[in-house]
């Protein structure tokens, strides 16, 4: 065969449609824009919107679901190609098919990383050439054909079965393979597997050092509570490419494990210093300052924090509070005050208006002023009566708890505490926390007594619910365990079993509509919580075998997204005065 | 170039900043105006007596001359060949990497009359850094354009573990200056410099440094000038484990 007809061969083999799809071009350089749509229309294209900015782009993409989208890294002021990308995918303005190439002038560190949750589907670097860009085009939309199956299982969570599906790929697909085991080494992580990850990593490295695959490692290493390996693991990784940031990142996380603080703030200073656009990095950094007392830092980092976040999706509420915490250790408590009222202003909801509430009283309590500290404790105490209110995090009540206490105030921390004690009834490190909230509140043996009953309480319902499902009386079950989530709806042990009931319920009876939801609703719910249990991927599993699941999950994550983090900016949302 | 990369020059980041956005302005205009060459050169008639066609098609290949050698000095001033540099391997097939140089040169070789030929193995597949390998490739025709009567080769085959990949010219082959510094660009031994003041030394150091990174197994790539080959003129050679 002549090299021609080979091409020739090869284009037929992947023919793709590319004349009645749908494009967008996103540049901030004019001619850029018009030598595309050029090419794209040399390709046939007949449908071409062009957008010159990040935030022109978003508007575009919220009115059209495209097919492809070509965006440049680089858009001048505002939000860049990976901001536009992430919103996009968060508020899901792109169909699964939709392809997505991100356009730099040169090779960047970012492309190479894949460290980003959102990745794009390829990268294409500046000047654009007809030929470059159908031949990407065509091995980004085969790939996706390859990897659909896979994605799809992804997306619904049932990932033992995406993994397998990944098994069954790579056995005869050479080309793909290292992405495949790419893919299944994250699901086998996903599936609280990491004894198999672990494998899969190792089985990549044998052929090549991959640096993702060594940080993959590391990260199963750090998890697992070898430390020392796991920090020798990451430096080594950074020695080899001192642009590797998500080993910065996690080289630090494995610092504050060992209670390095110090080291942890260094290696984060670092990384910060190399990518500073980063969101989590900035308020990582900023609160490992607050813990340190560099305030002049700490500061700059939850300033940079906001300042980024103003164009992302990331953006965080914790920088408000950060930075906060930071006037109040300069004694600025009207700058800090002011903060308070931007967070709830930004972010809004029941949970930030608690956690405003206890940064309030902090502040005050920090610059002295223990009148008003006391206040805002009442105030907080008032707001926690209302029982139909959702109780925040365990980190946040553990918070919550600690300032109430510290201004006076006795009930209402210590209905916290055996909130939080109930919730986590056999989470022995996280007692041992509580306990210690109790000593300095000089209630020792208070504590001891409370923590003791509140465990039994958790355990009785619990064991209520499996006494009645192991026993056969399954409808009775259902109910109990209703309650018990009710009651508890951050205990794990109770979620999962929850979970169990409701599907062995399904099982027995054949499959029903309002069953399953339920128990996909409680699986999302402990998979926000606490995500990569193995439980979960094995109940996803079963109920994936028992009922079409396809969008549900996405809807329900969506959902449980958006309570846990209040509705994403930049919605259509309706004009409040 | 970005604000990150800006954080490494501690001398003066404004600087810097206004540095790099210059040559992502720069890299914009040249992308413009091969664009625009390539569109008026496709569109006009294919008889090069046409008025004019042979300016256009000199200034093609200006333009090609100048993007190159500001790709070359971007993955030098990245470090190409340090351990930082963002090198990407990944499998990837022989046919596309050949597809996306031909048609990355289609229309230069068009329009100065040069015929390129094509020999590749179908279904191979390589792992290798894609976009520094087109560079690569892509540079060499260019080069191989100076050289050459009116046809060119682009082959590649699997020579034991390593994938062989030339560009052929039948022109008179390469002054020995050139084999000399093709020599020098693979020997550690010299400093670039040396072989930096011959006219190819960019592109030469360039090629070299990215056959080089790629590592499998103890092996490295490399490139090597000859003349001869199927063609009987120069021939640009580079080897990857």
């Amino acid at each position: 065969m002549s090299g021609a007809e080979a091409i020739a061969a090869t284009a037929a083999e992947g023919a793709v449609d590319w004349a009645e799809k749908r494009y967008l071009l996103v540049d901030d350089f004019v001619g850029i824009r018009q030598l595309l749509r050029e090419s794209l229309r040399n390709l046939g294209a007949k449908h071409i919107d062009q957008a010159a900015s990040g935030g022109e782009a978003m508007m575009l993409l919220s009115k059209t679901r495209y097919d492809v989208v070509l965006c440049d890294y680089n858009l001048g002021d505002g939000k860049n190609g990976q901001q536009v990308l992430e919103e996009a995918r968060i508020r899901n303005l792109m169909l699964p098919s939709s392809v997505w190439l991100m356009v730099s002038a040169e090779k960047s560190v970012e492309s190479v990383m894949g460290a980003a949750e959102h990745q794009p589907d390829a990268y294409i670097i500046k000047p654009i050439t007809e030929g470059v860009l159908l031949t990407r085009l065509n091995r980004v939309w085969n790939k996706k054909q390859i990897f659909r199956e896979i994605d799809q299982a992804f997306a619904d969570k049932d990932y033992l079965r995406a993994a397998r599906l990944c098994d069954e790929q790579i056995a005869h697909d050479r080309l793909h393979e290292i992405d495949l085991l790419r893919m299944k080494a994250t699901l086998l992580l996903k599936s609280g597997e990491p004894e198999q990850a672990r494998k899969v990593y190792e089985q990549v490295l044998e052929e090549r050092d991959y640096n993702w695959a060594r940080c993959g490692l590391a990260k199963i290493l750090m998890n697992n509570g070898e430390l020392d390996a796991a920090l020798t693991m990451f430096q080594a990784v950074i020695t080899d490419n001192r642009f590797y940031i998500d080993a910065f990142d996690q080289l630090a996380r494995t610092f504050q494990l060992q209670g390095k603080t110090e080291e942890a703030f260094g290696v984060l200073e670092k990384a910060a210093k190399l990518s500073p656009n980063s969101v989590p990095r900035q308020r990582a950094l900023g609160q490992t300052a607050l813990k340190l007392g560099n305030i002049p830092v700490a500061e700059k980092a939850f300033r940079k924090c906001i300042e980024i976040g103003e164009y992302s999706v990331m953006k965080t509420v914790d920088a408000f509070f950060g930075l906060a915490r930071v006037c109040a250790q300069k004694n600025d408590t009207k700058e800090a005050i002011r903060l308070l009222n931007a967070a709830v202003h930004q972010f809004g909801g029941d949970q930030v208006e608690l956690r405003v509430k206890i940064t309030e009283g902090l502040v005050y309590h920090e610059t002295g002023d223990y009148r008003r500290a006391r206040k805002s404790g009442d105030e907080l105490e008032a707001m926690l009566a209302d029982e139909t209110k959702q109780r925040p995090d365990t980190d946040t009540c553990l918070d919550m708890a600690t300032l109430l206490f510290a201004v006076g105030v006795r009930e209402a921390p210590v209905g916290l505490l055996c909130y939080v004690t109930r919730n986590n009834h056999d989470n022995a490190p996280l007692l041992e926390d509580v306990q210690k909230i109790f000593d300095k509140a000089r209630m020792t043996d208070e504590g001891v007594e409370l923590i003791k009953a509140s465990r039994k309480e958790a355990a009785d319902m619990m064991n209520k619910g499996v006494l009645l499902w192991k026993t056969g009386k399954l409808v009775e079950a259902v109910e109990w365990m209703r309650v018990a989530r009710k009651a508890l709806p951050h205990n794990m042990r109770i979620l999962f079993n929850s979970a169990q009931i409701l599907i062995s319920q399904l099982q027995q009876t054949g499959y029903v509509r309002e069953l399953a939801d339920e128990a996909i609703a409680v699986l999302m719910h402990v998979d926000a919580i606490a995500p990569g249990q193995q439980r979960f991927a094995q109940l996803m599993e079963q109920l994936a075998l028992l009922a079409p699941m396809s969008g549900v999950v996405a809807a329900a994550a969506a959902s449980e997204y958006e309570a846990a983090n209040g509705a994403i900016p930049d919605k259509p949302q309706d004009m409040r005065g | 170039m970005d604000e990150e990369d800006a954080q490494h020059h501690e001398g003066s980041p404004e600087l810097f900043m206004f540095l790099a956005s210059t040559v992502h302005d720069m890299k914009n205009s040249i992308g413009v105006l091969n664009g625009t060459l390539e569109n008026l050169l496709a569109a006009a008639p294919t008889t090069p007596e046409q008025p004019g066609y042979g300016q256009l098609a000199q200034m093609l290949y200006q333009t090609k001359r100048l993007n190159d050698n500001l790709i070359q000095l971007l993955a030098l001033y990245k470090d190409v060949g340090k351990p930082g540099y963002p090198f990407d391997p990944a499998a990837c097939r022989v046919s596309e990497l050949v597809e996306q140089v031909a048609a990355q040169a289609r229309i230069l070789l068009q329009s100065r009359g040069i015929t390129l030929d094509l020999d590749f193995p179908p279904d191979a597949i390589w792992t290798l850094d894609e976009d520094l390998i087109i560079g690569v490739l892509v540079h060499a025709i260019n080069n191989a354009i100076r050289y050459t009567r009116d046809r060119l080769r682009l082959a590649i085959r699997i020579d034991g573990d390593y994938l062989e990949l030339r560009v052929e010219d039948n022109g008179d082959g390469f002054p020995p200056s050139l084999l000399e510094a093709g020599v020098s660009a693979m020997n550690s031994q010299r400093s670039a410099i040396n072989f930096l003041n011959n006219s190819s030394g960019l592109g030469l150091y360039f090629s070299s440094e990215v056959a080089k990174m790629h590592k499998y197994r103890q092996r490295s790539g490399g490139i090597a000038l000859e003349n001869g080959g199927t063609l009987g003129g120069g021939c640009f050679v580079l080897r990857l484990p």
